[in-house]
């Protein structure tokens, strides 16, 4: 689950962390869609340089760009390969490689894939840094989320942590019963796998007794009047930034049928 | 005094069990009480702490017969969330406590009454409330995953009292708390006695159940095997028989009585015994 957000009006990305969180949501999802909708390699690099723009922007630059290029590189070579070389939609030659040659078709249509991967990747990363889950859930709910459906959000987000932590504990009570958790992967890996039914029966466990304490507090009442502790945002430039995501796909959409009546080139 | 919590002839069989996990409980605690619950593992403490919050029948299925009453109302005719609104209850693993779904303590605390519908300027004024006598103002804005154990404890007692209840219900909740943190916890929840509320709590400190509690339950593999004062139960000779542990305080004064040393009823305080060794001694 993502930390909250330290309120600092004069941290670079104020303003963003400021934007209500389904307005987020929904421009990364409509700047994803248009990129499939209209999947031009083109406008889709455009979108990831504004997405690296942003990220500069905000001073997350480095964990972008790492993210980005460690994410892009591989996906984008392997895309090449497969879709590049193997296409059968190949037509006009653009390289031998020896081994096989390099088709226009696949090699756009694999860039117009991984822009969109990127698109996708990089909105959310944004997102994510920007935006508190509590608070997005809490304005979901508001906005007509069941409680329950908020909760499994939530809590699933929050299992993998205690998870981990179980899973160190239960780690540190074989270690001292002389388990070796040392030496090549191969060997990790073996002095894990008996470690997995502990960890799995004592969550299963924990379920119980948390189950339990949800209804203790109430969890089976009333959902209609839910209400929550978090002050969900909203500001001035949410409006705009919906209007001008919503405009975003009424265009790219319109650029699809363009293309597909031979007005427009993909 | 009325009471708040009136126990009859209750017995449950969880399904598929052999035996009854209760048998024939009857007893009553009145209102501002403060009940202590001991015994042996599997006397059936948790069962007897989970029907009086209404986990048992409606989360436990079984077969039961007799009746649990809080505030007049039978429990097997409300539902559990119902039952919420005036019994609060505390488990013992404090990890389980929590709802993962607070990023911060403010939002542990203000989870149940999100659920009961209050208002986010009430949820503030009660959090505000609860968190003084807590310890808790400090670690409102942390993140409740990276708390200690004694803190989470802390936490989910915080959680279960903003709902202002009127009974509170702490199964063995400081047990896996050390010493201090387990001190801490049942300091607070002394308090909250002093100030009114009634109090159910399993505990294995028969020293501390012996100094705080107006009245004690001793269960041993089901059965009601004493209830009454803390004097009248561990004055009971035939207690540890069944497999209840007593305070070191009575076996003490006992042993000076079998010894012709000392005589009278039992000590359950560190002075009293105290006092009872120094006659003994002639000091």
């Amino acid at each position: 689950m993502s930390q909250r957000p330290v309120a600092d009006d004069t941290a670079r990305d104020a303003w963003l962390v400021a934007l209500n969180p389904t307005a987020k949501v929904a421009s990364v999802l409509v700047l994803g869609l248009a990129s499939i909708v209209f999947p031009s390699p083109i406008l889709g690099a455009l979108i990831v340089v504004a997405l690296f723009a942003l990220a500069a922007a905000m001073g997350y630059f480095r964990p972008f760009a790492k993210l980005m290029i460690g994410f892009g590189i591989p996906v984008t070579l392997m895309l090449l390969l497969i879709q590049g070389c193997y296409s059968p939609q190949n037509v006009t030659v653009i390289a031998d490689l020896g081994f096989a040659r390099l088709g226009l078709e696949g090699t756009l249509y694999a860039l117009s894939t991984v822009v969109t991967l990127l698109t996708f990747l990089g909105g959310f990363y944004l997102m994510n840094r920007t935006t508190y889950t509590g608070e997005l859930v809490a304005d979901l709910t508001e906005r007509g989320l069941p409680p329950k459906a908020g909760y499994l959000v939530l809590a699933s987000l929050n299992v993998v942590p205690q998870m981990k932590r179980r899973m160190a504990t239960i780690q540190e009570a074989q270690v001292a019963r002389g388990l070796d958790m040392g030496g090549d992967i191969i060997s990790r890996v073996r002095a894990t796998v008996p470690l997995l039914g502990p960890v799995v029966m004592s969550s299963l466990a924990d379920a119980e007794e948390r189950s339990m304490m949800l209804e203790t507090h109430g969890f089976h009442l009333n959902e209609r009047a839910h209400t929550s502790y978090v002050v969900v945002r909203h500001a001035t430039a949410d409006k705009p930034l919906v209007i001008a995501s919503a405009v975003v796909l009424v265009l790219s959409v319109a650029a699809r049928i363009a293309s597909v009546a031979g007005v427009l080139p993909l | 005094m009325d009471s708040i919590i009136k126990v009859d002839d209750f017995s449950f069989r969880y399904r598929d069990a052999k035996r009854c996990a209760v048998r024939h409980l009857d007893f009553e605690v009145p209102e501002g009480g403060f009940l202590c619950v001991v015994g042996p593992n599997g006397s059936g403490k948790s069962t007897l702490c989970n029907a009086l919050v209404g986990l048992v029948p409606h989360h436990f299925n079984g077969k039961g017969r007799g009746s649990v009453r809080v505030l007049g109302q039978k429990v097997a005719d409300q539902t559990i969330a119902q039952i919420s609104c005036n019994v609060g209850f505390v488990f013992q693993n404090p990890f389980n406590q929590l709802s993962y779904t607070a990023g911060t303590v403010a939002e542990e605390l203000a989870y149940g009454l999100g659920n009961h519908g209050v208002p986010r300027d009430e949820m503030v004024r009660r959090i505000e409330q609860i968190a003084g006598p807590l310890h808790l103002e400090g670690l409102l804005d942390r993140n409740p995953l990276e708390l200690s154990g004694g803190q989470i404890q802390r936490v989910a007692l915080g959680s279960t009292l903003i709902m202002n209840p009127r009974v509170l219900v702490l199964d063995e909740c400081t047990t896996q708390l050390d010493p201090l943190g387990s001190e801490e916890i049942f300091d607070i929840v002394k308090k909250l006695n002093e100030d009114g509320m009634t109090v159910v709590m399993v505990d294995h400190d028969m020293e501390r159940v012996a100094r705080c509690a107006d009245h004690v339950l001793a269960l041993s593999r089901g059965n009601q095997v004493a209830f009454g004062t803390p004097e009248e139960v561990f004055g009971d000779p035939a207690l540890e028989e069944h497999g209840v542990d007593i305070p070191d305080y009575v076996r003490i004064s006992r042993t000076l009585e079998d010894e012709g040393l000392a005589s009278g009823p039992v000590t359950l305080t560190e002075g009293a015994c105290a006092e009872r060794v120094g006659k003994a001694l002639g000091r």
